[in-house]
């Protein structure tokens, strides 16, 4: 009975009454669950292997349901203000998509020895994947940089400029609706529209015969896809296959959850109570990843750079022009409609998705267009509730209820910077692999 | 009797037969006519202000996706419109693999490309094609139009030439209407057929006549454009660089492969007019050049095999190439005398006209200016 106790209170981690006691070792591999999973179910982040509760707690939690009694402290939500939020968690081995397999360890994780890997470790470092052979996914997610940029808006193809920020693969493997908008669903579409769109500007059958160029490449697709040649479609699949290694799942956040009593300090702590309570971060960022996959309108900023840059004005407009909004909307494009380009409802002008907080360190600056330098400047944001709601521009106000002044004061602002940083591990670096040469 | 013949509409048969007799008779002397150089007719006046725009775009290296080449990159002016290479350099990142064609004299082709892959008919679609294609200016036709727009002189020179504000049609017109005003002028050979007999040296008349008789190059090289605009295979060896050079074997597939070329991964040769019609008996094909302008823009032929004039007339002295796979019957052993060949050299250089040259540098075109109080302006 008291092994039973003793094992409600390390589920109980979620509840601060409760001290969690050093019982779990530090390695993670053990949380993983070996039992089946059903993805339809961690996709909503609502199941308990995305929501955190170790291996040891899931057949208790079993258990318990068939008691048919609430317990008291164990749940799947946070409740505030009366609504139900997933709750935060450690992150599990990512969800391999059954089209594009890949070699995973004892743990579930995806080994770095899969071919489809090593392939799209090559393909993620070549520049012959875009236009004129001089971008590669590294230019704007650079390892060095975040796996992001650390410009305020990401740089695009020669000759132009993007007008987002550009947003770190680490971790990606997690999310279901990837880019500001939401406008991939798979790191696969994804690694394609980068390649092909604004930031690549690379043409499929020119790309395509590049690799074919490439006698290691033509063996490396052949290892890993069983193709006599290679096949664009396959470069972003292994692209994708590379970034689903792209995880850090060990971070003190992660420590703290399965029970390390050393790995928050006090302030850590504060803030961690913080952003489930006082300051409700976690009524949006939320789940493992630390967020719900939901849109948003916060009434950022626009970047001032869109002002003075006549690059930044083309793109602008271009983007307009190429979603397909109505010539009208077209001829008043100055601001990023965010969510409006992907669903054309006018109650979606200025949302976007919101971001996941892990490798939080490495990404600055941050928000979609990069107009907070700091976590400071961001937190600020938030203690004031937010900006001015700029969709009323366009008739409709669309900024989210939740943004309220949180009256946080500064030592609660510091604690909750403290708290964010716990989510982000040890930098993760890659030098980048000796391409195949052309022969 | 009239009831076997059963002439209804007496009149209709009459103009049915008229007809017939008509296409006939046209066939018929289409092939009797002997074949025949005309100068070149007046072009038609495009709209000034089109020209001038069209001219700076034409330099303009912001119509291409990385901003780094112009149509003029190719298309130098200073190499009669060609680049002077025996193939084409192509956009950064790629290398084209047959020869640059001059553009000069171009709204008079029937077809465009070496394998005639577009119709002559609509020059403004080649100028699309060009922007767009991977190989050439590789751009999004919306980001560039975007990128005019960027340009107040250019917005108002759109608007002077009719042409609305910048949009990818209103770019390729402009482009098209400045490569419709590039026709050689003061051609010698022209004004000798008008009737001035010192317009060239007695060297290149008896050139002309060994041009027309004893080789019979007029029998592909003939009218106004000095080409019958048809496809003909000459033998030509391969350029071996479109096989050894990655970056254009590269290119080499990636273009056959986009116009669904059957085994495109195999080939060694180029299929030339094959890659458009998908007829085996096109394999190897290729339009037939204009020769007007030709003293400038060596080296020559579809791949640029041949780098001087002197090699073009003795290639077809020896009858075309050692290639026989569908090489053209017309071709055959000319046994042309030394001196008959250096008139034909002589009577070849009297087809260009006045050099045409014109050059714009990236700096003085006009720049990119970002729009005051762009928050509130409209587009």
């Amino acid at each position: 009975m008291v092994v039973v106790l003793s094992l409600f209170a390390i589920s109980a981690c979620e509840d601060p009454v409760v001290p969690a006691p050093r019982t779990v070792k530090r390695e993670a591999p053990r949380h993983v669950p070996q039992k089946k999973i059903d993805k339809r179910e961690l996709r909503k982040g609502t199941s308990e292997y995305a929501t955190g509760y170790s291996a040891v707690t899931v057949p208790m939690k079993e258990l318990w349901k068939t008691l048919g009694v609430a317990h008291p402290f164990w749940s799947d939500y946070r409740t505030i203000d009366g609504e139900k939020f997933p709750e935060l968690g450690p992150l599990a081995p990512p969800i391999i998509p059954d089209d594009n397999d890949q070699k995973v360890d004892d743990a579930n994780w995806p080994r770095a020895d899969d071919p489809r890997v090593v392939l799209g470790k090559h393909l993620f470092f070549d520049p012959r994947l875009s236009g004129d052979g001089t971008v590669s996914c590294a230019t704007c997610h650079d390892p060095k940089q975040g796996w992001a940029l650390n410009t305020a808006i990401s740089r695009g193809y020669p000759g132009t400029t993007h007008w987002r920020n550009s947003q770190t693969v680490i971790n990606t493997a997690y999310l279901w609706k990837l880019n500001w908008d939401g406008s991939d669903k798979s790191l696969e579409t994804q690694a394609k529209a980068a390649a092909m769109g604004l930031s690549g500007n690379g043409k499929a059958d020119m790309m395509e015969e590049r690799l074919r160029q490439c006698p290691d490449y033509v063996r490396m697709f052949k290892d890993a896809y069983g193709s006599n040649v290679p096949l664009i479609e396959d470069a972003w699949r292994a692209i994708a296959a590379f970034v689903r290694t792209l995880n850090q799942p060990f971070t003190p956040y992660d420590r703290h959850k399965f029970g390390d009593p050393d790995a928050y300090n006090d302030q850590q702590e504060r803030g961690r109570l913080l952003f489930r309570g006082k300051a409700s971060c976690v009524k949006c960022h939320n789940g493992a990843m630390f967020t719900d996959g939901k849109f948003y309108n916060l009434g950022v900023p626009q970047h001032e750079s869109f002002r003075d840059d006549p690059l930044r004005q083309i793109t602008m407009r271009f983007e307009y022009f190429s979603k397909g909004v109505s010539e009208e909307l077209y001829r008043k494009g100055k601001y990023d409609l965010g969510l409006y380009f992907m669903t054309k409802r006018e109650d979606d002008i200025g949302k976007f998705r919101t971001p996941p907080l892990r490798y939080l360190k490495y990404t600055a600056p941050y928000m979609h267009n990069g107009v907070f330098e700091t976590l400071e400047e961001v937190i600020e944001f938030y203690n004031d509730g937010g900006g001015e709601d700029w969709a009323k521009a366009f008739g409709i106000a669309t900024k989210s209820k939740r943004m309220k002044p949180l009256n946080l004061n500064d030592q609660e602002q510091k604690d909750l910077i403290a708290f964010l940083a716990t989510l982000s591990g040890d930098e993760i670096l890659m030098e980048p692999p000796e391409l195949p040469k052309y022969e | 009797m009239m009831r076997s013949i059963h002439i209804r509409n007496p009149a209709a048969t009459t103009a049915r037969l008229a007809c017939v007799v008509l296409v006939y008779s046209n066939l018929a002397v289409a092939a009797d006519t002997p074949r025949k150089i005309t100068p070149l007719p007046k072009s038609q006046a495009s709209h000034p202000a089109a020209v001038e725009l069209g001219k700076m775009l034409f330099f303009d290296q912001r119509l291409s996706g990385d901003a780094r080449v112009s149509c003029a990159t190719c298309h130098d002016p200073a190499k009669g419109w060609a680049d002077g290479a025996p193939l084409s350099a192509g956009y950064p990142g790629t290398r084209y693999f047959r020869n640059t064609p001059t553009v000069l004299n171009a709204a008079r082709a029937d077809f465009f490309h070496w394998d005639g892959r577009l119709g002559g008919d609509d020059l403004p679609t080649l100028v699309r094609d060009s922007i767009n294609d991977s190989h050439f200016l590789s751009a999004d036709g919306r980001i560039i139009l975007e990128r005019m727009k960027q340009v107040p002189e250019y917005v108002e020179l759109f608007r002077k030439a009719e042409l609305g504000e910048p949009s990818l049609t209103a770019i390729t017109r402009a482009i098209a209407a400045f490569v419709a005003s590039l026709n050689s002028t003061n051609v010698p050979f022209d004004k000798f057929l008008k009737g001035d007999q010192s317009a060239i040296s007695l060297q290149a008349k008896q050139g002309f006549t060994v041009f027309s008789t004893k080789a019979n190059c007029i029998q592909c090289h003939d009218g106004s454009y000095l080409s019958d605009q048809r496809a003909h295979n000459l033998g030509l060896p391969e350029n071996p660089q479109v096989f050894i050079d990655p970056l254009r074997a590269i290119t080499f597939r990636s273009q056959l492969k986009s116009v669904g070329t059957p085994n495109y991964m195999n080939l060694r040769k180029d299929p030339g007019r094959f890659a458009v019609t998908k007829d085996y008996r096109d394999f190897g094909k290729f339009i037939t050049p204009t020769l007007r302008e030709i003293s400038r823009t060596a080296p020559y032929m579809h791949n640029g095999m041949l780098s001087t004039l002197e090699s073009v007339v003795e290639f077809y002295d020896r009858g075309g190439g050692r290639d026989r796979a569908n090489r053209s019957k017309l071709l055959k052993p000319l046994g042309l005398s030394d001196v008959e060949k250096t008139a034909m050299v002589e009577f070849l250089k009297t087809l260009s006209g006045d050099p045409i040259v014109i050059r714009i540098e990236q700096k003085d075109l006009p720049k990119y200016r970002a729009i005051d109080d762009w928050f509130r302006k409209k587009n």
